[in-house]
C-alpha cells in the first residue's frame, strides 16, 4: 500500500511498464466527450438556504474566528451587508439533499452499509464504465460574489473539461474535470468551478454499487 | 488572532511566508467536517469502509481542506481583503486520521488591476509524508493606502 492515491507520473509510469492498459478502452466514450455538457440543462439546487448555524459549523471544525462569519455588526462595517459564508462554503451549499420526503435511503442495518441515494457522487453517465469508488481530486475556483446569509445556491451546468485514465495506488479508474458555474436565487454568478473527480474500481475489497462493503468477495 | 489589524497591500512582500497552521486531525475532527461540509462519504469518517476503497484510513476531504487554505489566507488579508480564487488545489496523497495538516504559504507575487491591488499567495499542505495537498494559490485583493 502506497502513502496515498499518488498522480505521480513515476508512479503511472512504473504501472504502465506493467500492466496492460486494454482497461483503459473503458473511458474511451468518456474522453471523447471532452467539451459536452452532462447536465439536463436545469438548475440542480442545494438543499438549504445559508443559515448562521451552517456557516459556525464550518467555522468549528476549522477552530476559525473571523466575525465577517458570525458577526453581523462586524460584517457590516466592512461592506457586507450581512454575514457571510466561507468561500469554499459554496460547495457544500450546493449539495442537493441527501433524502426527500417519500424516499426510504437506509435499507440496512450492515454497520459499514451505505443509504441507497447520495448528492455527492458527482456526475453519472453511460458513457462511463461502471466505478464503485469515488473521491475529490482537485479544484479550482473564481469567487465573483460573497454567499450571503438567505442566498441558495443552485449549479448550473457540469462540462466535462477533461478525462484521464490513470491506475494509482488504489485502483483502476480516471480522473474526470468538470466546469460548473454556481448562481444565487437572484441568477447572479457567484463562482465558476473546475472540480476533478477520481471515479475507480479499488484494487481489492470492492465496494457494491451503491457504495456498500460487497461482503461477499471478502 | 486580532481582526482590528489590517494588512495593507503596500505592507506586503513577494516571497514573505504566511503564519503556519496546524490541523490535528481526529475521528472527532472529521466527524464534525463530515456535517459541516455535508460530505457524508464513508471514506472520510469509517476506517473500515475507507481501507476497503484503497486507502490506508479515513482521510480528510477536500472541503475541509480548502476551508484550512481559507483560514489562513483570511488570517492574512484580514476583514478588508476579499478571496477572488483558488488555483491547483490538488490533493496528492491522503490526509489521513491521526496525522496533523500542516498549512503553509507564502506571497508569490503582488500587482495592481485596475483599481484592485492583488496578492497571489502559493499555498500547500503537508502532512507526516510530505506535501499532501498543492502547492497551488489564491489570489485576494487587500486594501491599498493609495486607493
Amino acid at each position: 500500500m502506497g502513502t496515498g492515491w499518488e498522480r505521480l507520473e513515476a508512479d503511472n509510469n512504473v504501472m504502465e511498464n506493467t500492466v496492460s492498459d486494454d482497461w483503459k478502452k473503458d473511458w474511451d466514450r468518456m474522453k471523447t466527450a471532452v467539451g459536452r455538457d452532462f447536465s439536463d440543462g436545469n438548475p440542480v439546487w442545494g438543499a438549504d438556504a445559508v443559515e448562521p448555524g451552517g456557516v459556525r459549523r464550518y467555522l468549528e471544525v476549522l477552530e476559525f474566528d473571523c466575525p465577517l462569519h458570525f458577526d453581523r455588526d462586524a460584517a457590516q462595517a466592512h461592506g457586507y451587508r450581512d454575514i457571510i459564508h466561507l468561500a469554499c462554503g459554496a460547495g457544500p451549499m450546493a449539495i442537493p439533499p441527501q433524502w426527500k420526503p417519500g424516499l426510504t435511503i437506509f435499507n440496512s442495518d450492515d454497520a459499514h452499509a451505505q443509504p441507497d441515494h447520495s448528492p455527492i457522487r458527482g456526475i453519472q453517465s453511460d458513457l462511463m464504465p461502471k466505478t464503485t469508488g469515488y473521491f475529490a481530486t482537485e479544484a479550482e475556483i473564481d469567487y465573483f460574489l460573497p454567499l450571503y446569509v438567505g442566498d441558495r445556491i443552485c449549479l448550473v451546468g457540469s462540462v466535462l473539461l477533461s478525462c484521464d485514465p490513470k491506475e494509482t495506488s488504489v485502483g483502476r479508474g480516471a480522473f474526470c474535470v468538470f466546469e460548473t458555474e454556481l448562481r444565487n436565487q437572484r441568477d447572479e454568478l457567484v463562482a465558476k468551478r473546475r472540480a476533478g473527480m477520481y471515479y475507480y474500481n479499488p484494487k481489492s475489497k470492492p465496494v457494491n454499487a451503491t457504495g456498500n462493503v460487497d461482503r461477499k468477495a471478502n | 488572532m486580532d481582526w482590528t489589524k489590517q494588512r495593507y497591500w503596500e505592507d506586503v512582500s513577494e516571497g514573505e511566508p504566511l503564519p503556519t497552521l496546524r490541523f490535528p486531525l481526529s475521528i472527532y475532527r472529521l466527524v464534525m467536517s463530515a456535517g459541516a461540509t455535508r460530505d457524508y462519504n464513508a471514506i472520510h469518517h469509517n476506517s473500515e469502509f475507507a481501507r476497503r476503497s484503497g486507502a490506508p484510513d479515513m482521510y480528510a476531504n477536500g472541503l475541509l481542506l480548502q476551508g484550512m487554505w481559507e483560514r489562513s489566507v483570511r488570517e492574512f488579508i484580514g476583514l478588508d481583503g476579499a478571496i477572488r480564487a483558488l488555483r491547483g488545489f490538488r490533493m496528492k496523497i491522503f490526509n489521513t486520521v491521526g496525522d496533523t495538516v500542516v498549512v503553509q504559504g507564502r506571497v508569490k507575487r503582488k500587482w495592481r488591476e485596475g483599481k484592485d491591488a492583488l496578492v497571489e499567495l502559493e499555498m500547500w499542505s503537508e502532512n507526516a509524508k510530505g506535501v499532501s495537498v498543492g502547492p497551488g494559490s489564491m489570489i485576494a485583493t487587500l486594501p491599498s493606502r493609495s486607493a
